[in-house]
């Protein structure tokens, strides 16, 4: 029986060469799908990652980066610097804004760092400065790719022009791109006097992050303090699930389209071999068994599929890197377990499809010329 | 020649569907994604319409209503009022927050309105469900958040400690993945000394925009015009010229990717026509031998099966586009954050014409087959 599956699937090696690149097509858009949240959703926590400040500090009531606003009154960068085990204090004014340069609009999240001080700056340089001046500005080199910038050239933010000085690697994400200005010019830009965002501590070496963050809390009043990895994993988990519902519509989409291509492919070798169906039928092969062969036919297809679309997108990411560069592809362990289970539950309704088809073959029908 | 590959065809009707029906999910994938785009630039477009007025006035620089930061001194307004043919102005503040219920973490857009400058005055212009905010306290939210988090009104949703309570609930009030939350400045007001949020109320946003009101018989791109030449701290635009301008933002910060997605699908679209051409051929093999045996060439071989590609195709479109429009209604109806316009003529048309070339593309599969088939085939044993 095993023989004759596979007897009926290599048959035509182009047409299931064809087969299960269409099907594998349907789990790539899934995969790929995903894979653009996913990638997307790294980018967004790159900053609290990279940075590598040991406790985040911001207004109390927030406990996020992305898509949110913190304003902390500028005297508790003092307060919370003497705190027993802090090290260092970098204060941060942030602001999720539109970036104009070069005649079109980009969303960025501006960074007002203070003068001189690297600390909570780009974290790799692609060229000239590494941290801006009066006026100055440090772009993502991609972006600066995409708008045509050079060192020197204008960009402007919410209305104010800056001198591009720099430019920084690993910063650019398509929701979340980082520019680098002064805390001043920032703070000036939006009017915003007295205040700072978010306020990256590092901690004296043996000091435990988590007991810092409610140390913190506990003496300096109304602010929020999270570890790196508790502030990351909020991030991480809004740019998720912002995306969750989308997510999972394409991987619904994308699984009924490989439930009938795989269904229309299994019901192609079946109608195929309606003689030889009929042939083993007269000689007692039961139902159940014909069955079991479709499955696995249609389980091979889906497996496959899966396989090369896993394959095609690990071409894809650093294809994608090289030839759109704006476009972040992350492949996460969790993308792998739905869009593989996703090939087994298609595999398994396309199976159904060539039922009535098979119940319809007439033992006798081998006997006719 | 498609007279007789049509005929066995239709010899086969259970093919035919099955074959039909494939190639409809993949028209109505290409066009539900094709309506995803579209319905994500409008929804970024009917932000700024839907909170009405002639002109908008923003912060000096701003030229866009999401996504950007306008903060404008709350002596603008009386300054605009006293611009030549303005003749009200009402004002608007957009805050950004996370909610965090059940275990999920999601973003709300914050339209803080005057909810007693009567007119349009921006807010929710879309309630489903209740009624709109009135006392302190109170907030419309868009059905999304309402789906996701199971709020109606009367129950309370808490923001950085201050509990608001749900008062109604609106539609297509959501855009950048973002559900919008409507309330008063009253509330505002409220939310921001009540709430442990910070101590310094003056570092948060009290007045984003200005929506203006022109005069009888004024020409709002004059006002406009007026506007920013006489009141330096603002800006002021056409509620259009700003939908513009958000919805280029949108293309730039999604076109990429939606755009390598959909052609992704048309990649899919030809390898799948490719497959059901291919067994098609397969299975009519012998018919084919019996013509080239009655004297057709190859090349009629090739168009017939070219010509049934294109049919078939062009008949899955209708049902493609019913079935995109049911995706969409679906989408909508399980995740209202999302707007699926699938029913565009300008993307219906543009998938029709793709779907041609897909099929062309697809038909070209099987010309091995075709070149090569030996009109002795049409007298061997089945």
């Amino acid at each position: 029986m095993l023989k004759w599956t596979l007897q009926g699937l290599f048959l035509a090696p182009q047409q299931l060469l064809a087969s299960i690149a269409a099907v594998a097509g349907a789990f790539v858009l899934v995969l790929f799908f995903e894979g653009v949240f996913s990638g997307e959703s790294e980018k967004i926590v790159a900053m609290i990652e990279r940075t590598e400040a040991d406790v985040w500090v911001m207004q109390k009531g927030v406990g996020n980066m992305h898509m949110a606003s913190s304003f902390v009154s500028d005297w508790k960068v003092g307060a919370v610097a003497s705190v027993d085990g802090v090290k260092k204090v970098t204060p941060i004014l942030y602001l999720n804004s539109v970036i104009e340069a070069g005649g079109r609009s980009w969303i960025s999240f501006i960074v007002g760092m203070e003068a001189g001080d690297p600390r909570a700056g780009p974290w790799k340089s692609a060229g000239g400065a590494i941290v801006p001046e009066p006026g100055e500005a440090i772009v993502p080199d991609i972006f600066a790719l995409d708008a045509g910038l050079s060192i020197g050239d204008s960009i402007w933010i919410a209305g104010r022009n800056f001198k591009v000085a720099g430019f920084s690697a690993d910063t650019f994400s398509m929701a979340n791109s980082i520019t680098y200005v002064t805390l001043d010019d920032l703070a000036d830009t939006i009017s915003t006097i007295g205040a700072v965002s978010y306020l990256l501590v590092d901690a004296e070496p043996g000091v435990d992050p988590q007991a810092l963050a409610t140390k913190i809390m506990v003496q300096v009043e109304k602010v929020n303090a999270l570890t790196r990895e508790e502030f990351a994993r909020r991030d991480f988990s809004i740019a998720v699930q912002m995306g969750l519902e989308i997510v999972w519509i394409m991987t619904l989409i994308g699984g009924a389209l490989a439930v009938l291509l795989t269904g229309f492919i299994v019901y192609s070798h079946i109608t195929g071999r309606e003689r030889e169906l009929a042939v083993m039928k007269a000689l007692g092969v039961r139902d159940r068994a014909i069955y079991f062969s479709i499955m696995t036919q249609a389980l091979f297809i889906g497996l496959m599929a899966f396989a090369l679309a896993v394959l095609v997108l690990l071409i894809a990411m650093p294809t994608t890197e090289m030839l759109a560069p704006k476009i972040s592809l992350g492949l996460s362990a969790n993308a792998l377990v739905r869009a593989g289970s996703m090939a087994i539950i298609a595999s398994l309704l396309a199976s159904i499809i060539p039922v009535r088809r098979v119940l319809s073959v007439d033992p006798v029908s081998a006997f006719q010329q | 020649m498609l007279y007789l590959a049509l005929k066995n065809f239709l010899y086969r009707p259970a093919r035919l569907l099955l074959t039909l029906l494939a190639i409809a999910a993949i028209l109505a994938e290409i066009l539900v994604l094709e309506g995803f785009m579209a319905g994500s630039y409008q929804q970024l477009r009917q932000t700024v319409l839907q909170r009405g007025g002639d002109v908008m006035v923003s912060q000096t620089g701003i030229s866009n209503f999401l996504a950007a930061r306008s903060v404008l001194p709350q002596k603008t307004r009386a300054a605009v009022e006293a611009v030549e043919g303005v003749k009200t102005t009402h004002p608007l503040t957009v805050i950004m927050q996370i909610y965090e219920a059940k275990g999920r973490l999601g973003p709300i857009i914050i339209m803080v309105y005057d909810a007693y400058g009567g007119g349009n005055s921006g807010g929710p212009v879309n309630i489903i469900e209740g009624k709109p905010p009135t006392g302190s306290g109170e907030m419309v939210i868009d059905q999304a958040l309402s789906k996701r988090y199971d709020l109606h009104p009367g129950d309370i949703l808490t923001l950085s400690d201050y509990d608001f309570t749900v008062s109604g609930i609106s539609a297509n009030s959501a855009a950048l993945f973002t559900p919008f939350a409507f309330i008063t400045y009253d509330s505002l007001i409220d939310f921001y000394f009540e709430s442990d949020i910070a101590d310094d109320i003056s570092a948060f946003p009290l007045l984003s925009f200005l929506s203006v009101e022109t005069k009888d018989g004024a020409d709002p791109l004059k006002v406009a015009q007026r506007i920013s030449k006489e009141v330096p701290e603002a800006d002021a635009m056409l509620p259009k010229s700003i939908a513009d301008n958000d919805e280029n933002m949108g293309r730039a910060l999604m076109g990429p990717v939606l755009n390598l997605l959909l052609w992704l699908s048309y990649i899919i679209g030809a390898l799948a026509i490719g497959m059901f051409m291919f067994a098609a051929v397969r299975s009519q093999q012998r018919n084919f031998g019996v013509l080239r045996a009655l004297g057709f060439t190859s090349r009629d071989l090739i168009i017939g099966v070219i010509a049934e590609a294109v049919v078939i195709t062009l008949l899955a479109l209708p049902p493609a586009i019913l079935l995109a429009v049911f995706l969409a209604a679906l989408i909508e109806i399980y995740a209202p954050v999302y707007l699926v316009l699938a029913a565009e003529p300008a993307a219906i048309i543009r998938t029709g014409l793709i779907a041609i070339l897909l099929a062309v593309t697809g038909a070209l599969a099987p010309l091995q087959i075709l070149r090569r088939l030996d009109p002795a085939t049409a007298f061997q044993e089945a």
